[in-house]
């Protein structure tokens, strides 16, 4: 049982931390002036240190270092004891479970360093069987420019003897890499070690220059994962190695690892500014959710529209004219890098209000490729009478022609654009092409989006276009709005059922919501609790089990013997049911039974 | 290994990983070798008891270590260069002694003072050579001062160093020891003998008027570089107690082909000893009532000991400076920035952060 760490936030894999000893250790972290080590058994045999809640102590252990048969681990595998203080277990891929440590140091860490497959696998093995409230420590392993990626891989605690050794052996590491101090005219930085000439600087200096610059990034990676942001940074700041880009691209393959431990919302910004950005699992699962999960409800045509750069879409000069100009009379969906395509129901859905992306006028064939897969799949999966691209001329219809090309159905566009979407041509020639279609009403719109959200959000009772009725329908089907949009109400029988939440686009439900939820034939996210009555959160020992699709930042259903409630995740559902320690749910509305 | 003690158990299953692991390694190894040639034959100098004399050593190629055909030790590649299948003819090994000794009047000025004779098994073990050309080996032999031969403690037995002794010629015999702690011969290098078997054989020669050189092996696999410093000062200190133990060779691993060792070393788990740590070694014990040698192979290289590069040749020559002259200054002759990033490695390493440095 952990007692000793507590992850207090998420950010995809990495996580904020503390090492709750009398002077708590905030991670990522360096755990130096606080590890206390048994010792290895390889050469003696040890005794458990009388540890105290003021270090962390390091049981007695046999180390594998990378390259050690599994066969070898096995047999001289250690067992550990349960001990009252705060505890690392030293585990390998092949060893690692959960030994009831608060951190578990993996001892090939140091070997693997360099070997982007080797590092995912390992470290996603080892996430797997440790339990997912302890740190993960990799030691004589963390450079400047390594710990952003590693900490963005889920590794929790490192220490700073690779890059004081580093500094000894004459390497000035900065977090775009290392250089011979030999070959330095003049010191890239402004520590203390760091001020003073460049004549006296020597190998020592080096290495305490090494040490400061590892603090200071860590301190940036803390930032960053608070923040929401340490994916933006780490797209950037890795590709001065190739194995840390390596890394994440190979993190980016494990969809599975990285997906459940990423948050479902942010209020933060999301800067897509690489080709690396259109396989973040918040621009691939929006692209699902919305071309497997939405439903459209609009009888209208589909008008195609280009994004805009201000956020949301409908707070821009461009989309006020579009949305003037279609006068209720077809559906908006809007074409983007990276994210693809967004109805207009979903543009406050994160991220779609929070991404900024990098706009030269010229698209990169992955941009092309991505958004036209978005935009094909989208078409096989809706069902419109009309197709329009009111979209300039170049790359924007290129992908228009390349998604009709590639989808199943069969779609024809008119194009109404003859050289800028916003001119008066081209926005009469819109208006044209709308002539005589029906106008729904604004209440329409407010009802068909709070119930593409649900779609969005609680996933379709089936499959867009299938049998079986989509979460919205499902769900909401008989509602009324309140409110101004954004900020909409959503009532039903009488009763509030949930919000409209406009910095997320999501909907936070009522108790009574939420009861329509477990009567509805939607799936019910739900946390079972035990038998108490929640106030403000739940924490992780009091819950019995939880749905493994709970991600963070998603409704669920909180039942138990005593009480109902509703409120969001703090953390995915495995975690929930794996963790000891941690808030896992924010309640938001509670009742006893 | 018959007690019901969970310790023992535990080093019978680790013996048993380690031995299935090196057996597959080891198979990955075709080549086969002419049992009419040595594995190898040089001439050098050594220190004696008597003082330094001219030495021919004779890998002899006898089919090889029989434990090692079990799986073996985890460093040990020299089965690798065995003959394939078993046992030498007697008629073979004698070609090979032949082959050696044209070596030595090719190159050598005189016939050498010393003779040194490994098997990388036991030259003493009748299995691997027989009583018949142990006897021949003496005869071709007996007109030199002194031999070294390699075995096991378990075979090293009176009668069969009578052989030589009776010839009057001073007989050492070579055990590679490898530590003086039991727990890291058997569960790092993965060989099955007791500090306490070494004390006996060490007693046995004595009693055959024979000596004792101890061969230990620094830094096998899953040591830190200070845990395997450690084990070196102790280890020297342990067998130079031992009466009968004149000598002590004290030598850094080596990455050699087809072992464990190199298993880990390719993938990133294994770095071989700094040559600092094997000066550290040799300046401490220097006071020791014993001649205390080593004799690094591969220095300077990513598979064998090493420094930083630059320093490695004067730290060798060092090292083979104090070989003869047993004078822990010439350690101090030599210095090089790397020191300190040794000496930071020796006091942060840790078993679950190595190699710190490459």
């Amino acid at each position: 049982m952990t007692d000793y760490f507590e992850v207090h936030e998420r950010d995809g894999p990495a996580r904020l931390g503390e090492v709750r000893l009398a002077d708590p250790l905030r991670t990522p972290g360096l755990v130096d002036e606080v590890l206390d080590d048994s010792g290895s058994r390889w050469p003696e045999e040890r005794d458990v240190l009388d540890g105290d809640e003021s270090t962390l102590t390091v049981l007695p252990h046999r180390a594998f270092p990378a390259g050690t048969d599994e066969r070898v681990a096995d047999a001289f595998a250690t067992d550990y004891p349960d001990v009252e203080f705060p505890s690392v277990a030293v585990v390998s891929r092949d060893t690692a479970a959960d030994y009831g440590a608060d951190a578990y140091a993996l001892s090939e860490a140091a070997g693997i360093a360099g070997h982007a497959a080797a590092f995912v696998e390992t470290v996603l093995d080892v996430r797997g069987e440790i339990p997912p409230d302890s740190a993960l420590y990799c030691s004589g392993l963390a450079t400047p420019a390594n710990v952003a990626t590693l900490a963005y891989a889920g590794v929790d605690l490192f220490d700073t003897d690779k890059a004081y050794v580093r500094g000894l052996e004459g390497f000035y590491l900065t977090t775009d890499g290392e250089a011979f101090l030999e070959d330095l005219d003049e010191l890239p930085c402004a520590c203390a070690a760091c001020q003073q000439s460049r004549e006296t600087f020597d190998h020592e200096d080096c290495a305490e220059h090494n040490v400061n610059a590892l603090r200071a990034e860590l301190a940036r990676v803390r930032q960053r994962i608070r923040g929401g942001r340490l994916r933006d940074y780490v797209e950037g700041q890795a590709r001065h190695e190739a194995w840390l880009t390596a890394t994440f691209r190979r993190l980016d393959q494990q969809y599975g690892y990285v997906e459940q431990r990423t948050p479902i919302l942010r209020r933060d910004e999301l800067l897509a500014a690489s080709d690396d950005s259109l396989k973040r699992v918040e621009i691939q699962r929006f692209a699902d959710r919305v071309t497997s999960r939405y439903h459209n409800r609009f009888d209208g045509p589909l008008v195609l529209v280009p994004c805009s750069a201000r956020k949301p879409y409908g707070d821009s000069q461009s989309h006020a004219q579009f949305h003037k100009t279609i006068g209720y009379r077809g559906h908006k969906v809007s074409m983007t890098s990276p994210i693809g395509v967004v109805p207009q129901e979903l543009e406050l859905t994160y991220p779609a209000q929070h991404y900024d992306s990098v706009v030269t006028g010229e698209w990169s064939e992955s941009e092309v490729e991505f958004v036209a897969e978005v935009l094909a799949r989208y078409l096989d999966a809706t069902d419109y009478p009309r197709h329009v691209a009111h979209v300039p001329p170049g790359g924007y219809t290129d992908i228009v022609e390349r998604a009709v090309e590639r989808c199943e159905s069969d779609v024809e566009f008119e194009f109404t654009v003859g050289d800028h979407p916003t001119t008066d041509e081209s926005l009469a020639a819109l208006d044209e092409t709308l002539e005589g279609e029906e106008r729904y009403l604004k209440r329409e719109r407010e009802h068909n989006t709070v119930r593409a959200i649900a779609d969005y959000q609680f996933g379709a009772g089936g499959a867009v276009g299938e049998e079986g009725a989509a979460a919205g329908d499902a769900f909401f089907d008989h509602i009324s709005t309140g409110g101004r949009y954004p900020s909409l109400r959503v009532n039903s029988e009488g009763e509030q059922w949930a919000t409209l939440v406009p910095q997320y686009g999501t909907l936070s439900l009522t108790l009574e919501g939420a009861k329509r939820w477990v009567d509805s034939d939607v799936p019910t996210k739900t946390v079972e609790i035990d038998g108490f009555v929640p106030q403000g959160s739940v924490l992780a020992p009091g819950i019995l089990d939880a749905d493994a699709d709970i991600r963070v930042g998603e409704e669920v259903v909180v039942e138990g013997p005593r009480a109902f409630a509703v409120g969001r995740a703090s953390m995915a559902g495995d975690e929930m049911v794996r963790s000891t320690r941690g808030i896992a749910v924010d309640v938001r509305h509670v009742e006893e039974r | 290994m018959s007690t019901p003690d969970p310790e023992v158990y535990e080093e019978g299953r680790g013996m048993d990983a380690h031995n299935a692991v090196m057996r597959e390694v080891r198979s990955r190894n075709d080549r086969t070798y002419d049992p009419r040639e040595p594995t190898r034959v040089w001439l050098d100098e050594d220190n004696t008891p008597s003082g330094v004399r001219t030495s021919l050593t004779i890998i002899l190629n006898t089919g090889g270590c029989r434990w090692a055909r079990a799986g073996g030790c985890t460093m040990c590649g020299y089965v690798a260069e065995s003959v394939d299948g078993g046992t030498v003819a007697h008629e073979d090994l004698m070609a090979q002694v032949q082959y050696c000794l044209d070596h030595e009047e090719e190159r050598g000025d005189e016939p050498a003072d010393l003779i040194k004779i490994y098997t990388s098994g036991s030259f003493l073990d009748e299995r691997e050579v027989p009583a018949e050309t142990r006897d021949a080996v003496a005869e071709t032999f007996a007109d030199r001062e002194r031999m070294v031969l390699e075995s096991l403690p378990d075979f090293v037995e009176r009668e069969r160093l009578a052989d030589f002794t009776d010839r009057g010629i001073e007989t050492d015999v070579a055990i590679g020891l490898e530590t003086a702690t039991d727990r890291v011969r058997h569960d790092c290098v993965n060989k099955y003998f007791d500090f306490a078997d070494f004390e006996e054989a060490c007693a046995e020669a004595e009693a055959a008027g024979a000596g004792v050189k101890a061969y230990l092996l620094m830094k096998p696999p899953f040591l830190t570089e200070s845990e395997a410093v450690e084990d070196m000062k102790r280890s020297v200190r342990r067998c130079a107690d031992v009466d009968g133990c004149h000598t002590v060779s004290m030598n850094p691993t080596n990455v050699q082909s087809y072992t464990m060792v190199e298993e880990l070393f390719h993938a990133g788990g294994y770095r071989p000893p700094w040559l600092w740590s094997v000066c550290a070694v040799l300046e401490e014990t220097a006071d020791v009532d014993a001649i205390v040698v080593s004799d690094p192979v591969g220095h300077g290289s990513d598979r064998g000991p090493h420094n930083c590069g630059d320093c490695d040749d004067r730290v060798q020559r060092a090292v083979k400076d104090f070989d003869l002259r047993q004078d822990p200054s010439v350690f101090e002759q030599v210095s090089c920035d790397c020191e300190t990033t040794w000496e930071a490695v020796v006091e942060r390493e840790k078993s679950f952060g190595m190699p710190l440095a490459r």
